[in-house]
């Protein structure tokens, strides 16, 4: 990139209130958070800058605490204000639009008449109880809305773990009828590609790389991010690695050191928390890393065991949250990986602990501690069926 | 007579819409509908207490701090639990990081487009702006800065957040001076900086926000290192001048040209709080903001308030389960019929407090400190209404602008508190207390978490059998302010003070989304 190039960036950037130095900063996390080296950093300067107008963009709620709006307000950088008003057009969102009423919904209405041009970020469950009562918008029903916004997109990314797959909404017995974003579309045979973005809420700095990926650097045109999403369509850069793997807790762990009761001197050493719960082995997130909250802390640092909040069915599988994960001989699913078992098979995800188990019980690591859970009914069922799905 | 539908009411947390008749100019009837049910308290069965502790906070993504707390004081409540001295301060200092968020965001970034117009600042004079600032004592930002970029925003053509919205309606304070919107509009930025300053707080003591870890029943898992306690207690001293030396001022420079405010918007004129910020003493009366139960007609006085006293109702939203339990043993089986006014109409029960409705929120709980002899309360409400040309009159309060007055003036309040107890927990810690959690091991009994979010009142209601959940029930603040009509007819707070609302232009009721909005729902 020419030195010139650069002045006309960071002219743009100051006229918009925005200093070089921060500005670097934030393109150097995105880089970070996409697995690509620093030298990407002008490139992604460029691609942020260079689009002279704004990527279209709707927000919707579904069945929603508004969290994952929440969260993204807590961005750092670039901060929010950066995001809707110098990158995207954020042209409808239930909790940041001036407009109300039919004004806003109109504003979303000419969103989704430009075919292919906008992404649709969606946060929240998918709400089929009542007929699709269970939420109301407008006088119509949430997935009359959702239906109506998803084939134009060029792409839907599904915000936390509820627009994932239910989430907590979905838990047994699932009173409204909730399901994820994708799974909803697939049954209405809508083929807008899905980006999912679990835990709860998401983190908004995966919500940024996303858009920095997806659309600024061109690789929903190439097709290039479908080979940048698992299984599940979580980007594979995000989504790989157990939180246990990178835990700053880890050296503990593999030492033996772990805190079996709450109100302990262990605890307060900051032992490994295994034993009173972490679901950390079986959590497929980069929280460790990416942290939260402007990066100042998070939840195991602040003493609290993971409650895996990105896995799938994450309150019917991680719950009792304090107990350790109940231990399941491994279902038969063909040559899968050990290491990926964990991600793949949502529904009993403690596979991937069990064989990390075969290790840890030799070494009596797995005594003490909160009591192992029972196999459930329902883990056995979906045994049965093989697949854990 | 005119029906004006306004759904999606935006700007809020959650999914809701209102209807109001508009009759000669002014609102004559109302109706609030809440528009989602997802059923939290049949998906909390069958699991364990502390299980609750993480799952109910995901009702709200803008208060779950205050939904953990009171699901874990109702498993305290029910397994006799007693948190340590230290937990107490950490869970104080957690809510306040909360609350001081919750405010800021609701101010700025919720509401002032209601009473700021974006486009009028366009015209703002930047040297005038400066000398403004200054007069008004409010916090001076670049300016010239702000309007650049707002300029080549709206240059671009794209409006992003404010496409479709109704810049120039003629409630806007036509004598404003565009200069006030430009600070307005520079502060609404600085807003976003400063709640996610106060969400940092929140962050590393409960790991992270929304939705936070470490105020489990017995305590919490989180135990301060001297970094940590200065990292806190930095970030409470920026807030606290931020609030005072920005928020108030701007509350104050915004008002008088909205005392017209004052004259409608307050409703019934019933008031709940149970109280939020234990002392010592863990009772409701003696906590920082006291509970208490305040009728206006009957008086400006205070009287205790029992959760036994609740009730819900709901022949007039979707459920079939009976109306007139108390939450204690509440249901709430699901039943959609259909959208109708005059029959059901919201997915939000009529909850009742010794039959009537009740607002909740940060004007009931200064109210009810201020009658209940909060110092520092009645101190900053009484300079507040001397500022506005109101001194000794506090039932101007029951209005649209006291309800807005009270959040901020509340922001104040929590924010200098949450620097002394910042002070207490260092003082323990020096002290040498490290207990944090108290083990326990009662798997019976029924208990209440009767707690504050900064929306307002708000209960946990649970029973434990066997280690188990075997009921739970919610009474949150939305459902008390959005509450629908109960059997008796009676409108909910919020429809209730709709109910006399001025509206210029009954196509675009802005005044109307003010008072729906001033609740904070």
């Amino acid at each position: 990139m020419a030195h010139e190039d650069h002045d006309a960036i960071y002219d743009l950037l100051a006229a918009r209130g925005v200093s070089r130095r921060d500005f670097l900063k934030y393109c150097g996390s995105i880089a970070a958070l996409l697995g690509l080296s620093q030298s990407f950093v002008p490139e992604i300067a460029r691609a942020v800058n260079q689009a002279a107008r704004l990527q279209p963009a709707v927000w919707l709620h579904g069945g929603a605490c508004t969290g994952c709006t929440e969260s993204m307000a807590q961005l750092g950088t670039p901060d929010i204000a950066t995001v809707v008003l110098d990158i995207l057009s954020l042209e409808f969102a239930d909790t940041l639009s001036m407009a109300q009423g039919e004004d806003a919904l109109a504003a979303a209405e000419a969103v989704f008449e430009r075919e292919g041009e906008y992404i649709l970020i969606y946060e929240g469950a998918v709400m089929k109880g009542f007929e699709g009562n269970a939420l109301r918008v407008g006088g119509m029903t949430g997935l009359y809305e959702l239906e109506h916004a998803a084939p134009g997109a060029a792409a839907i990314v599904a915000v936390g773990s509820c627009a994932v797959d239910g989430g907590f909404v979905m838990a047994n017995p699932n009173p409204a009828d909730a399901t994820g974003v994708q799974a909803y579309l697939e049954e209405k045979g809508i083929d807008t590609p899905v980006i999912n973005l679990p835990t709860c809420p998401m983190n908004p700095d995966w919500v940024v790389a996303v858009i920095v990926d997806v659309l600024l650097l061109g690789s929903l045109e190439t097709g290039a991010i479908l080979d940048k999403l698992d299984r599940f369509n979580r980007p594979k850069y995000i989504f790989s690695q157990t939180i246990h793997d990178n835990c700053p807790r880890r050296g503990h762990f593999e030492n033996g050191n772990f805190v079996t009761e709450f109100g302990t001197e262990e605890e307060a050493k900051g032992y490994c928390l295994y034993k009173v719960g972490c679901k950390g082995p079986q959590t497929y997130t980069n929280c460790p890393i990416v942290r939260w909250n402007r990066k100042v802390s998070w939840c195991v640092e602040s003493g609290a065991p993971c409650i895996g909040c990105g896995s799938l069915d994450w309150v019917d599988v991680g719950a009792p949250f304090l107990n350790r994960h109940r231990d399941l001989p491994l279902p038969n699913i063909g040559n899968t990986q050990p290491s990926t078992i964990a991600g793949v098979v949502a529904g009993v995800a403690a596979a991937g602990l069990a064989v990390h188990g075969i290790g840890m019980k030799a070494t009596g690591r797995t005594s003490g501690g909160a009591p192992y859970e029972e196999m459930k009914e329902r883990d056995r069922k979906r045994m049965k069926k093989g697949g854990g799905e | 007579m005119a029906r004006r539908v306004i759904d999606p009411l935006t700007r809020i947390e959650g999914h809701l819409r209102f209807e109001v008749e508009v009759e000669d100019g002014v609102v004559t009837d109302a109706w609030v509908s809440g528009s989602l049910y997802r059923g939290m308290e049949k998906i909390l069965l069958d699991r364990r207490p502390s299980d609750a502790f993480y799952v109910s906070q995901r009702i709200c993504g803008v208060c779950p701090i205050s939904h953990g707390h009171a699901s874990t004081m109702a498993t305290e409540d029910a397994l006799g639990i007693t948190i340590p001295n230290n937990a107490r301060i950490v869970r104080n200092l957690i809510e306040a990081a909360q609350y001081i968020h919750s405010h800021i965001l609701w101010f700025y970034t919720l509401a002032a487009l209601d009473y700021v117009d974006p486009v009028k600042a366009l015209s703002a004079d930047i040297a005038d702006t400066y000398a403004l600032a200054q007069a008004a004592g409010t916090g001076v930002s670049d300016f010239g800065a702000v309007a650049n970029r707002l300029q080549a925003f709206v240059d671009g053509g794209q409006l992003s957040i404010f496409t479709n919205g109704w810049f120039g309606h003629p409630a806007y304070a036509e004598d404003m001076p565009a200069e006030l919107h430009l600070i307005g509009v520079a502060h609404y930025l600085e807003a976003l900086e400063m709640q996610a300053r106060a969400n940092e707080i929140v962050a590393i003591m409960g790991g992270k926000f929304p939705h936070f870890m470490t105020s489990l029943p017995g305590g919490t898992t989180f135990i301060p290192t001297e970094q940590k306690l200065d990292d806190i207690l930095f970030r409470f001293l920026e807030l606290n001048e931020w609030i005072t030396n920005t928020m108030i001022p701007d509350t104050l420079a915004i008002a008088p040209f909205y005392a017209g405010a004052f004259e409608y918007g307050g409703g019934h004129g019933n008031f709940l709080s149970w109280g939020v910020f234990n002392d010592e003493s863990f009772e409701g009366v003696n906590r920082y903001m006291p509970s208490g139960v305040i009728k206006v007609a009957e008086g400006l006085t205070v009287a205790d308030a029992d959760p036994a006293n609740v009730t819900e109702d709901v022949g007039r939203a979707w459920y079939s389960s009976p109306s007139g339990l108390n939450p204690s043993v509440g249901e709430a089986d699901a039943e959609w019929t259909d959208y109708d006014t005059d029959d059901r109409y919201s997915w939000t029960k009529a909850p009742r407090y010794d039959g009537a409705p009740m607002e909740a929120g940060p004007l009931s709980r200064m109210l009810v400190a201020y009658l209940r002899g909060v110092q520092p309360v009645q101190e900053l409400v009484d300079g507040a209404l001397a500022a506005l040309g109101a001194a000794g009159r506090p039932e101007i309060l029951v209005s649209l602008l006291g309800r807005v007055a009270a959040r901020n003036l509340e922001a104040k309040i929590v924010s200098d508190w949450s620097l002394e107890w910042t002070n207490e927990l260092i003082a323990a810690v020096a002290g040498g207390d490290s207990n944090y959690f108290q083990p326990h091991s009662v798997d019976a009994g029924q208990g209440n978490g009767m707690w504050e979010a900064p929306r307002g009142a708000l209960g946990h209601h649970i029973t434990v059998e066997g280690g188990k959940i075997a009921r739970y029930q919610v009474v949150t603040p939305s459902t008390w302010d959005c509450s629908s009509r109960d059997d008796d007819g009676v409108r909910g707070p919020m429809e209730e003070a709709l109910i006399g609302t001025p509206i210029i232009d009954p196509e675009r009721p802005l005044e109307a989304c003010r008072v729906a909005r001033s609740f904070d729902p």
